[in-house]
């Protein structure tokens, strides 16, 4: 059976199909054993499935797990009260909040432009260069003591 | 003010009713009511206790805030599960991804492992007493990778149809058939394995 039909054939079985397309799998179904043994195989899973749900109690006890939800509604409601105690929160949280995201991101693009125009170096965009290109080192690490030691070489 | 007895005795839609006024008694009542089935359906999807626990406790506050939109079209413990799911799709979507998948779980998500395990030809769950069936069907489902338990869940014990749950998945409706399709012979040869097991 080709994937195609297989796939067909579950939409069949739970109801998914209409018209030709139904007609046209209980064909397949009538002529075909391996797709006959394919519905067998579905509908009793699908069937253990629906009787087959376990029954799970929550290992809590009613008190503990309830005082954990009363605490959470009462802390947003307290939060909320707050809000409607003090409207003008609720404003600044609302628009000035994000207003003033806005204008430091903005800063923070334009700046870098701004500068560039008045042709002064920015020194985060500016290539720095190393006179001392021949220079090597050997840097050692001790955990144990704590301590960097850098053995810089210029021969 | 009511006694805890009086709220055990009300029906559900009634201690709705009392909660969207701020009965938060009566809230509680509710919780007790339902906690098992959402703790359960939240484990289902999650495979994990603490996850289950914090997720259910979540579905309780968010639906306490969302009491008035309630309006009682289907039953509470619908519009609760609802809540739940969500959440768990949620904490699903966010946890990590591992960064490589195995050859097993790639055939797994191009759905073509399937066609090549044998048919279950003889039911393994006949003769199992409820408690045995629900046992091994739990067990076979905790094999399973959460992408095909949830679609599992979502059609199964949810009852929703293919379209419903490529939306709440946010996937193709065949990726959906191809999950769901996988998930199910996957489950018919861990039963039947689980069977064979039990008779050596």
């Amino acid at each position: 059976m080709k994937q195609e039909d297989v796939i067909k054939i579950q939409a069949w079985l739970d109801g998914e199909l209409a018209g030709s397309e139904a007609e046209s799998v209980e064909r397949l179904i009538a002529q075909d054993a391996d797709a006959r043994a394919l519905v067998a195989e579905l509908r009793w899973t699908k069937s253990a499935l629906v009787r087959g749900e376990l029954e799970r109690p929550v290992p809590e006890s009613r008190e503990f797990y309830w005082s954990k939800i009363e605490r959470a509604i009462r802390a947003t409601e307290t939060a909320r009260q707050a809000v409607l105690d003090r409207p003008w929160v609720g404003l600044v949280l609302r628009w000035f909040a994000p207003a003033g995201i806005v204008a430091a991101l903005a800063l923070f693009l334009v700046l870098p432009i701004l500068r560039q125009s008045r042709q002064q170096p920015w020194v985060a965009g500016a290539e720095i260069e190393s006179p001392l290109s021949d220079v090597g080192s050997i840097t050692f690490r001790s955990e144990a003591e704590g301590m960097t030691v850098v053995w810089v070489n210029t021969h | 003010m009511p006694q805890k007895d009086d709220y055990a005795a009300r029906d559900d839609d009634s201690l709705v009713r009392a909660a969207k006024q701020g009965d938060m008694a009566a809230f509680e009542e509710l919780v007790a009511r339902h906690r098992d089935k959402l703790y359960a359906r939240a484990f289902s999807m999650v495979r994990n206790e603490e996850e289950a626990i914090d997720l259910s406790q979540e579905a309780w506050v968010k639906a306490w805030q969302k009491l008035g939109q309630f309006k009682g079209g289907s039953s509470f413990l619908t519009w609760m599960t609802r809540i739940v799911i969500n959440l768990c799709l949620d904490h699903l979507r966010k946890q990590k991804h591992p960064v490589s998948l195995s050859i097993e779980q790639l055939d797994e998500e191009t759905g073509g492992v399937e066609r090549q395990m044998p048919i279950v030809t003889i039911d393994p769950t006949e003769g199992l007493t409820q408690e045995e069936l629900r046992r091994r069907i739990d067990d076979a489902m905790g094999k399973l990778t959460h992408a095909h338990r949830t679609v599992l869940v979502l059609h199964e014990f949810e009852g929703l149809e293919y379209k419903e749950i490529a939306k709440r998945m946010g996937c193709s409706i065949g990726t959906v058939m191809s999950r769901l399709f996988y998930a199910r012979r996957r489950l018919a040869a861990l039963l039947a394995d689980l069977q064979q097991e039990r008779q050596q």
